[in-house]
Order: C-alpha cells, then sequence, then structure tokens
C-alpha cells in the first residue's frame, strides 16, 4: 500500500506586501513628525496631574529656567520678536546690522544680558553657545532685563500669554523673582509648563 | 586554431541566450530592516507632551477686594527641598505647632485632606516655600491642591517669622 504523501508546502512566502507596509508606515510617520527646535539649554520640567494641552492658538511667550538659575526668554509670535530686538537694541544704544538680525532670528531663544548683545548677535547661535555666551537674562532689580524684554513682547502683542518652563531641580527664588517681575507690569496668569503623570486613585 | 566547428549549426546561428533569471528576490531583510528603523523611531521619540497648569496670581494693583479666611481654617505649608513643613496658627504665637512631614501620598495629602474633610469648603492653603525649596516642590503643592479638589490657596513669599518658627522647632 502507498503511503499517502502529504504536500510538500514551501515555507519562504511573499514578504513583498509586508516590505511595503513596513515602509509605508515608516514614512508616515517620519513625515508627520515634527522637529523639535533645539534648545539652547535642557530643561526637564517637573511633573504634575494636570491633564491641560498647552494652547499655542494666540501667541506664546514662554521663560525657562535652567538648573543653574539662567533665565531665557522664547516666543513663537514672529513679529514680536523682531520688535523685541528692535527695541531692546534701540534701548542700549546698539546699531543692528542684517547679520545680527539673521543671527537674532535663527536662534530659538533670548539669553544673554544686553551688554553682550553685539558680541553675541555677530556671532552665529550655534558658537555662541559654544563659547558660553547664553547664560541668562539678568533679573536682579538692579538690572532687570527681562522686564523690558517681557514688557516690548507684550507691547507688540497684548494677547500673547506667558508660560513658565522651569527645570524641576531650579531654586525657587528665581521662580518668585519671575513672578514678581511680571506682576509688577500687571501679568497675574501664568502657564506652569510640566511633564504629565498618572493621576493617584 | 586547429579546432574545427562541428556543431553544425545546431543551436540557430550560435545565438547566445542570456540565462533567465528569477525577478523575484528576496524581501526578508528589507522587512527586517523597515521594522527595526520604525521602532527604533518609536522608541526614540518623545511621547510626553508638555502639559501646563495654570496659576493665577492676585492682582497687585487691586486692593479692596479682600476676602477674611479664619485663622481655624487656613493651613500654612513650607514646602522645603525634601520635606514639609505645616502649622496652623500665628507663627509668632508660642502655641503654634510645627509639624514636619513628606511630599508622599501618605504624608501632607494626608494632612491637607483630613483638615479639608474637617473644615469644609472654605479651607485656605497657604504656601509659603523656603528659601531652600526647589520649583519642584511648588509644583508638587500646587498638585496636591488640585488632587485634594482645593480651589483656595495662595502662593506667599516666606516671611521671617515663619523662617524663625521652622529654627526654633529645630526639625
Amino acid at each position: 500500500m502507498p503511503k499517502v504523501k502529504a504536500k510538500r508546502h514551501s515555507v519562504s512566502l511573499d514578504m513583498t506586501a509586508m516590505c511595503d507596509v513596513a515602509f509605508l508606515l515608516l514614512t508616515f510617520f517620519m513625515l508627520t513628525a515634527k522637529f523639535r527646535p533645539e534648545e539652547a539649554v535642557t530643561i526637564t520640567p517637573p511633573s504634575s496631574i494636570s491633564e491641560k494641552a498647552l494652547n499655542t492658538k494666540d501667541g506664546m511667550l514662554t521663560i525657562s529656567v535652567s538648573n543653574e538659575g539662567g533665565v531665557y526668554l522664547a516666543t513663537d509670535d514672529q513679529m514680536a520678536r523682531e520688535f523685541m530686538l528692535e527695541r531692546m537694541a534701540n534701548r542700549y544704544g546698539v546699531a543692528l546690522t542684517g547679520e545680527m538680525k539673521k543671527n537674532y532670528m535663527s536662534s530659538e531663544i533670548v539669553g544673554y544680558p544686553a551688554g553682550a548683545m553685539r558680541q553675541v548677535l555677530n556671532m552665529k547661535p550655534s558658537e555662541a553657545k559654544d563659547k558660553g555666551f547664553i547664560k541668562g537674562i539678568p533679573i536682579d532689580s538692579s538690572n532687570n532685563e527681562l522686564s523690558y524684554w517681557v514688557g516690548y513682547a507684550k507691547l507688540s502683542n497684548p494677547e500673547l500669554k506667558v508660560a513658565i518652563k522651569g527645570d524641576q531641580n531650579s531654586s525657587y527664588k528665581v521662580f518668585a523673582d519671575i513672578i514678581g517681575t511680571l506682576q509688577a507690569q500687571n501679568i497675574n496668569i501664568f502657564q506652569l509648563i510640566t511633564a504629565p503623570e498618572n493621576k493617584p486613585k | 586554431m586547429a579546432e574545427i566547428d562541428s556543431s553544425g549549426g545546431g543551436k540557430k546561428g550560435g545565438k547566445k541566450r542570456s540565462k533567465k533569471m528569477s525577478t523575484k528576490i528576496d524581501m526578508t531583510p528589507m522587512v527586517d530592516l523597515g521594522f527595526l528603523l520604525i521602532t527604533f523611531f518609536m522608541l526614540t521619540t518623545t511621547l510626553a507632551k508638555p502639559v501646563t497648569m495654570q496659576l493665577n496670581m492676585p492682582d497687585k494693583t487691586d486692593t479692596k477686594e479682600t476676602s477674611p479666611v479664619k485663622l481655624s481654617e487656613t493651613l500654612t505649608v513650607c514646602p522645603d527641598e525634601n520635606k514639609v513643613y505645616y502649622y496652623q496658627g500665628i507663627p509668632t504665637e508660642a502655641g503654634t505647632k510645627l509639624e514636619v512631614t513628606d511630599y508622599s501620598d501618605t504624608g501632607i495629602r494626608k494632612v491637607i485632606a483630613d483638615l479639608k474633610a474637617k473644615v469644609g469648603s472654605n479651607f485656605t492653603l497657604v504656601i509659603k516655600p523656603t528659601k531652600k525649596a526647589k520649583y519642584r516642590n511648588m509644583v508638587d503643592m500646587l498638585d496636591e491642591c488640585a488632587i485634594t479638589n482645593n480651589k483656595r490657596y495662595a502662593l506667599l513669599e516666606i516671611d521671617p517669622d515663619t523662617e524663625a518658627l521652622i529654627k526654633r522647632s529645630g526639625k
């Protein structure tokens, strides 16, 4: 009696479809991903249970506080950014050149005393960072430059919302100084940027 | 040279035919690569989108709108770097007892929740971060307010009396 032989199937299967799917997904994720703007300072915000997403519709004025207590300013409103620079340069008697403006607009943040403005803006943002010029905006009571920057930004766009992004290990004192500076200008609503955390229970 | 072609045109004029190659190639390594890249990008991207918590501070220019708060309905907390001081009452009085606890859910959260349950809706939390407090500690305290559903809180600067009380208690 002849044995019934099971038909031998080939183990290799057509991978083309799977390959298509893999690369489709890859392209999709790569195209939909947004680039994170390069930060001049690394900031790890504290976590909170808040679930409110950041609303950036009306423009944001973000004040960042680094671990060492340096204060940096950034805004996504390009008009306000340019306005701020012109007014600040005017105030501190810095003659702006096209090159300086270009360097200013290509860097994300403002983080140097006005006295160093000419020097910083005459080099590329990455170069200024490497040379250690991005130390923060002075907020001492004797020389509160943050107050001018914020004042001019609000003058250009009164709708700007103020967000504070502090490093979790930055000192509370810096935060209190910033709040004090802003409250003196009658800015009383702040958005504290935090990382999400699970709600207990 | 000396060879004679003896095939005699056996294969239609000696035309050379290229070997027929299969058009199918093995896609497995390409799939591997594709999924490897997907996994890599998915794992390296930061998923956590930032969230915000809104902080409303009182208007300094507006002085007429004040609401009286009873001392018995108030708890003052002084977040420090790794611990939280809390007391009820006036810091200069001898009877004011300063307690100390931590940031865990059985620590300050329980204190706030217990007192809030006792006092009711008029409960007010006064937050006075110490000089050593980090930004994180303040956010933690605001977070505790959100967790205990406490809408009445005030963020104040620490005053010398409170500092003296902390020093006196030696905790």
